[in-house]
């Protein structure tokens, strides 16, 4: 997911534009932006969904509020001197020991006080918030499937094929995920078991526009996906490795991250991969009547913090650290007090876990804030928005440009630092050969458009979508170093624009509205 | 979506279809109402018309209880019932003793599935089923006696529906009803009967104001239905489970709704106050649009339109009112009107995992026959094949039900992924071509010469082929696919060899010689029909 396939896909979604097409072919050709942009294209992202709704205030335990836990929540709570300490204040579950070395190691990231403004109580639609990344929309399409819609157009008709022949997404279990859904087909590919050989026959079936037909197309589709995909998966898995003694084979998340290592090793080229723990909605039962350090919610942490240590491990022994981070999400947290039935109801925001080797974080924000009296309902305000989160990770993780990010959201997008420790040095080298920043984009009569050059010929035009050049901005020469060039629009019509610039070092496109 | 999706021409109307009445729209409403009508049961339909054919679809059959098959079942004897029976006192024992009436209840839904008549009784069971959603738990006499509300229900009044699940024990305890009470409310089923099982959420509009209804309806609702326990659970002593309301656990207070609900003030009502709550949210009209809204996703078209918003769910709505939230009038209406019998409706929808089971298994007439614990097992395989594709009936994913009957915008694709598709075609071949299902050294596969017996010329290779399409797939195959299918049942031969093949074998009855190769040619027609995208609609 980067600025290159944005650039690219811009080009094949507008028809009819020849100039950036040839230019795409050239870029491929060229390889010289693709060997750039590789480390960041090879990055995969692991992401684990708690379903259900995690109790939050159980899993991240704030330590310097204890009295007020226990007017809030005895029956449920963990005994003060149970909590693995990571720091004064923060300590994990007794049974995240394994989340508590990461930690220690730098490798295990804690985002405080994660929702959704507005916090709503339904499972349904604070998943399919989660999901999308959508909070006014009707959820069509989830977070990662509009970028990748951006990215690679006219899924799943031209897929795969020679240039992606791996599936974007894989969603490990039997079912897709939501968050990949793009406008006509969902992007993840669901793999319970990457050994397990695909070979499905298949049948023509013309779409003639109905119900029906567009049931017989996205089927013949599927069939024909799923033997090739299959067969992609399936060599991967067979060439990949997995060299940890850590996973569990009881765990079934430790089995599907293995799985997962294991593709990863074995050169596919997924983006993203998406896993499923079901059982966190713990409205009773949640800890055992004879001691709160046990019981279903201990249970399930306790298999996502070692499942994830033994992946952590895994991807240090085969080198692949780098490659891969991860993050965990959950619809929402549960309420302050806890009920009677050893259990907790729907509350809202909720700690999320980032792991991996490229952090920028450890642990960020304050402590929720534990009200000394029990408010009926009440649950944790809401300080990080989760879509702010997302984007963070598409920018750091992905080097989606702000621009591309923002547009995928409803909301003013808010960037944090959060994956981009392994950035350093990457970051230089793109802006100077793959990006540009057009301010103030929209514009009306002027904008500046900044990127880098070398010692080198420099040639800037403005095409509409079209591929008519509309507009000549600058011709020559330019130093070593950032420049930052002034292009009058005053006698464009309103619309959408491409700036692009040539040049030895590699060529730019970027978009930009004109807006009267 | 689909290009035409319901634009010019495609009739919205609610009114008595006149059209032609043939296989195809009496194959058309079969399939929607059954799991696999067999070409006997389409012909029949056609023979008797329309309305007398929904008139008869819209009838129950009585029907028995599960019965013990499974060794573990330590208390019911063999081939009886246990829905009333007690439990071992050894906790361990009734774990056992448990799971295997688990194991009877399973396998009995599926064998209701597999021995249905010609009536909506297991796809409408299937739909509350998937509305209510509620899993098994800890005791299957209450899970039982669960379904068994559900088959009482089916096509009966919604609000005495829903007021008797409310109180029904298996659901008190699946969304800890059971555990709701004055000293600590819990709002799970609460919060479900709004959003999920009467009025629906609506758009958030204001803080906790779901247009239907606030957060703070959830608050009060939770209290009104406070105080109910469950006795009886896995009891050495109970012979069944039963809901026992404890006044002293009932919160007392009197309760005010929001201004969705005309600010309803409830005083107490002690054990009947969450029938004071259910009526009065179904004071309010968008209850039956609700439902209506459901009904026609599952039964016609996951695509609702705002043109199908406002005529036909608008009509069922304005019909379940009229008649006091009655079900069964509101079905009877919609499968006769020319809305129902548009051909765009035709094929709308991939069929979910038990659809695709048993209409192979039901339109061949394959039943296993053997004895009662071999039988049992091999409907629990099928059980089990219906979890792997996404769909194990006793255990929807979640509250919600099954996503490919909510989730927007992919619906009924959902039940078709890379992996559930490699699962569907598997589970065919094994059934046709690879012997079927092998319990206590029995197979149950497809009956395929019960099938061919039944088919309206089965001496003819031609017609064979269009039959095996008629009764399968919801549209016209085309001829190509059909010369394909053929070719599989001649061998690529003349047709009139398949004429001798066929006729040798009626002349010689059991006679294997003969009816091994008509076995094996229609197992591979249907083996390969099984995995072409037109069997998968319906």
């Amino acid at each position: 997911m980067k600025r290159r396939n944005f650039v690219k896909n811009l080009a094949l979604a507008s028809v009819g534009t020849p100039i950036l097409l040839n230019e795409m072919k050239f870029q491929t050709i060229g390889k010289k932006l693709f060997d750039v942009a590789k480390s960041a294209e090879d990055r995969v992202l692991v992401i684990i969904r708690l379903n259900g709704g995690n109790d939050g205030i159980n899993t991240v335990i704030p330590r310097d509020q204890y009295t007020e836990m226990t007017i809030q929540r005895s029956n449920v709570l963990i005994p003060e001197t149970s909590v693995l300490p990571l720091t004064t204040e923060v300590g994990l579950h007794p049974v995240m020991t394994g989340m508590q070395n990461m930690y220690n190691d730098g490798k295990l990231g804690i985002i405080q006080n994660v929702g959704y403004p507005e916090q709503n109580r339904s499972h349904f639609r604070s998943m399919d918030i989660w999901s999308s990344g959508l909070i006014d929309n009707p959820p069509a399409t989830g977070w990662l499937g509009r970028q990748f819609d951006v990215d690679y157009p006219n899924y799943p008709d031209a897929y795969p094929n020679a240039t992606y022949p791996d599936p974007f997404a894989i969603s490990m279990g039997y079912e897709t995920s939501s968050t990949c859904q793009g406008l006509m087909a969902n992007f993840s590919h669901a793999v319970n078991n990457p050994f397990d050989v695909y070979n499905l026959a298949s049948s023509g079936v013309l779409d003639d526009g109905t119900y029906y037909g567009s049931h017989m197309d996205y089927l013949a589709t599927l069939i024909d996906q799923a033997n090739a995909f299959g067969a992609q998966i399936n060599d991967a898995a067979n060439a990949g490795n997995t060299l940890s003694t850590m996973y569990d084979p009881a765990n079934p998340l430790a089995v599907q991250l293995q799985y997962v290592a294991q593709m990863i090793s074995g050169g596919l080229e997924s983006k993203v991969y998406i896993l499923n723990i079901n059982g966190f909605d713990t409205h009773d039962a949640q800890v055992s009547t004879t001691d709160t350090t046990q019981g279903v919610h201990a249970e399930l942490i306790r298999r996502l913090s070692d499942a994830i240590e033994a992946f952590q491990d895994d991807l240090a022994l085969l080198g692949l650290e780098q490659r891969v981070a991860g993050m965990t999400f959950s619809e929402f947290g549960r309420q302050i007090a806890s009920n009677a039935s050893l259990g907790t109801d729907h509350g809202d925001a909720a700690p999320l876990f980032l792991f991996g080797s490229c952090l920028d974080i450890d642990i960020m924000g304050a402590n929720p804030v534990i009200p000394d009296t029990v408010v009926n309902q009440a649950g944790i305000p809401m300080q990080i928005d989760f879509r702010d989160v997302y984007a963070s990770v598409l920018k750091d993780w992905f080097g989606v440009s702000s621009t591309d990010i923002q547009a995928l959201f409803e909301h003013s997008v808010t960037f944090y630092p959060l994956l981009g420790a392994c950035n350093v040095g990457l970051e230089e080298e793109e802006l100077a050969k793959e990006s540009a920043l057009i301010y103030p984009n929209p514009a009306t009569y002027n904008a500046t458009v900044r990127f880098s050059a070398m010692n080198e010929w420099v040639k800037v035009d403005i095409y509409d979508l079209n591929s008519r050049q509309v507009a000549q901005v600058y011709d020559g020469n330019l130093t070593q170093g950032r420049h930052d060039i002034p292009m009058e629009l005053r006698d464009l019509p309103s619309g959408q624009y491409v700036v692009q610039i040539q040049k030895d070092s590699g060529n730019i496109n970027a978009k930009l509205v004109k807006m009267d | 979506m689909p290009d035409q999706e319901l634009g010019n021409g495609v009739s919205l109307s609610m009114a008595p279809y006149t059209g032609p009445w043939t296989k195809v729209e009496a194959g058309h409403l079969l399939r929607r109402t059954m799991f696999g009508p067999t070409n006997q049961q389409m012909l029949d339909a056609v023979s008797n018309g329309m309305a007398a054919t929904v008139t008869s679809l819209l009838q129950l059959p009585a029907i028995g209880q599960p019965v013990a098959f499974h060794p573990d079942e330590t208390i019911a004897t063999f081939g009886s019932t246990w829905v009333n029976s007690v439990y071992p006192s050894d906790v361990t024992q009734a774990g056992l003793v448990d799971n295997a009436r688990l194991f009877s209840l399973a396998a009995w839904l599926m064998e209701r599935i597999n021995s249905e008549q010609a009536t909506i009784a297991e796809k409408i069971c299937l739909f509350w089923q998937n509305h209510f959603a509620a899993s098994t738990n800890i005791d299957t006499r209450a899970a039982y006696e669960y379904h068994a509300l559900i088959r009482t229900h089916a096509l009966g009044n919604f609000r005495q529906f829903v007021k008797d699940i409310t109180i029904d024990p298996n659901m008190l305890l699946f969304l800890n009803g059971a555990t709701n009470t004055l000293y600590s409310p819990n709002e799970n089923y609460a919060r479900e009967l709004l959003e999920l099982y009467t009025i629906g959420k609506g758009p958030q509009i204001g803080p906790g104001d779901y247009t239907n209804y606030k957060e703070e309806d959830v608050a009060a609702a939770a209290k009104i239905l406070t105080g109910y326990l469950v006795d009886g659970l896995r009891s050495d002593t109970l012979t069944n489970v039963a809901a026992n309301f404890t006044p002293i656990l009932h919160d007392t207070s009197t309760k005010t709704l929001s201004s969705h609900f005309g600010n309803a003030v409830i005083p107490d009502n002690g054990a009947n106050e969450y029938e004071d709550l259910i009526d009065v949210i179904f004071q309010q009209d968008e209850v039956a649009r609700f439902i209506c809204r459901k009904l026609y996703r599952y039964f016609v078209n996951y695509d609702l339109t705002a043109a199908v918003e406002s005529t036909v769910i608008d009509e069922m709505a304005n019909t379940m009112i009229a008649n006091n939230y009655d079900v069964l009038p509101v079905l009877s209406e919609l499968f006769q009107s020319e809305h129902f019998y548009d051909v765009s409706i035709r094929g709308a929808l991939i069929k979910g995992p038990l659809d695709m089971l048993y209409s192979m298994l039901n339109t061949t007439q394959s039943t296993p026959g053997f004895d009662l614990a071999t039988d049992s097992e091999m409907q629990l395989s099928v059980y089990w094949f219906a979890d792997t594709m996404g769909q194990g009936y006793a255990a929807p994913p979640s509250v919600a039900g099954w996503p490919a009957y909510y989730q927007e915008p992919s619906f009924s694709k959902l039940w078709v992924n890379a992996t559930h598709i490699k699962t569907r075609f598997d589970v065919s071949a094994f059934m046709t071509i690879y012997g079927g299902i092998p319990v206590n050294g029995n197979n149950w596969e497809i009956d395929a010469l019960t099938f061919v017996d039944g088919l309206s010329d089965p001496y003819d290779a031609p017609t064979v082929i269009d039959d095996i399409c008629d009764v399968f797939t919801p549209k016209d195959v085309d001829a190509l696919q059909k010369l394909i299918l053929k070719s599989i049942l001649t061998n690529s031969l003349p047709d009139f060899e398949w004429t001798l093949e066929y006729t040798d074998y009626i002349n010689n009855p059991g006679d294997p010689t003969y009816s091994d190769p008509v076995k094996q040619r229609v197992n591979l027609v249907l083996a390969r029909l099984f995995q072409m995208p037109e069997f998968h609609t319906m």
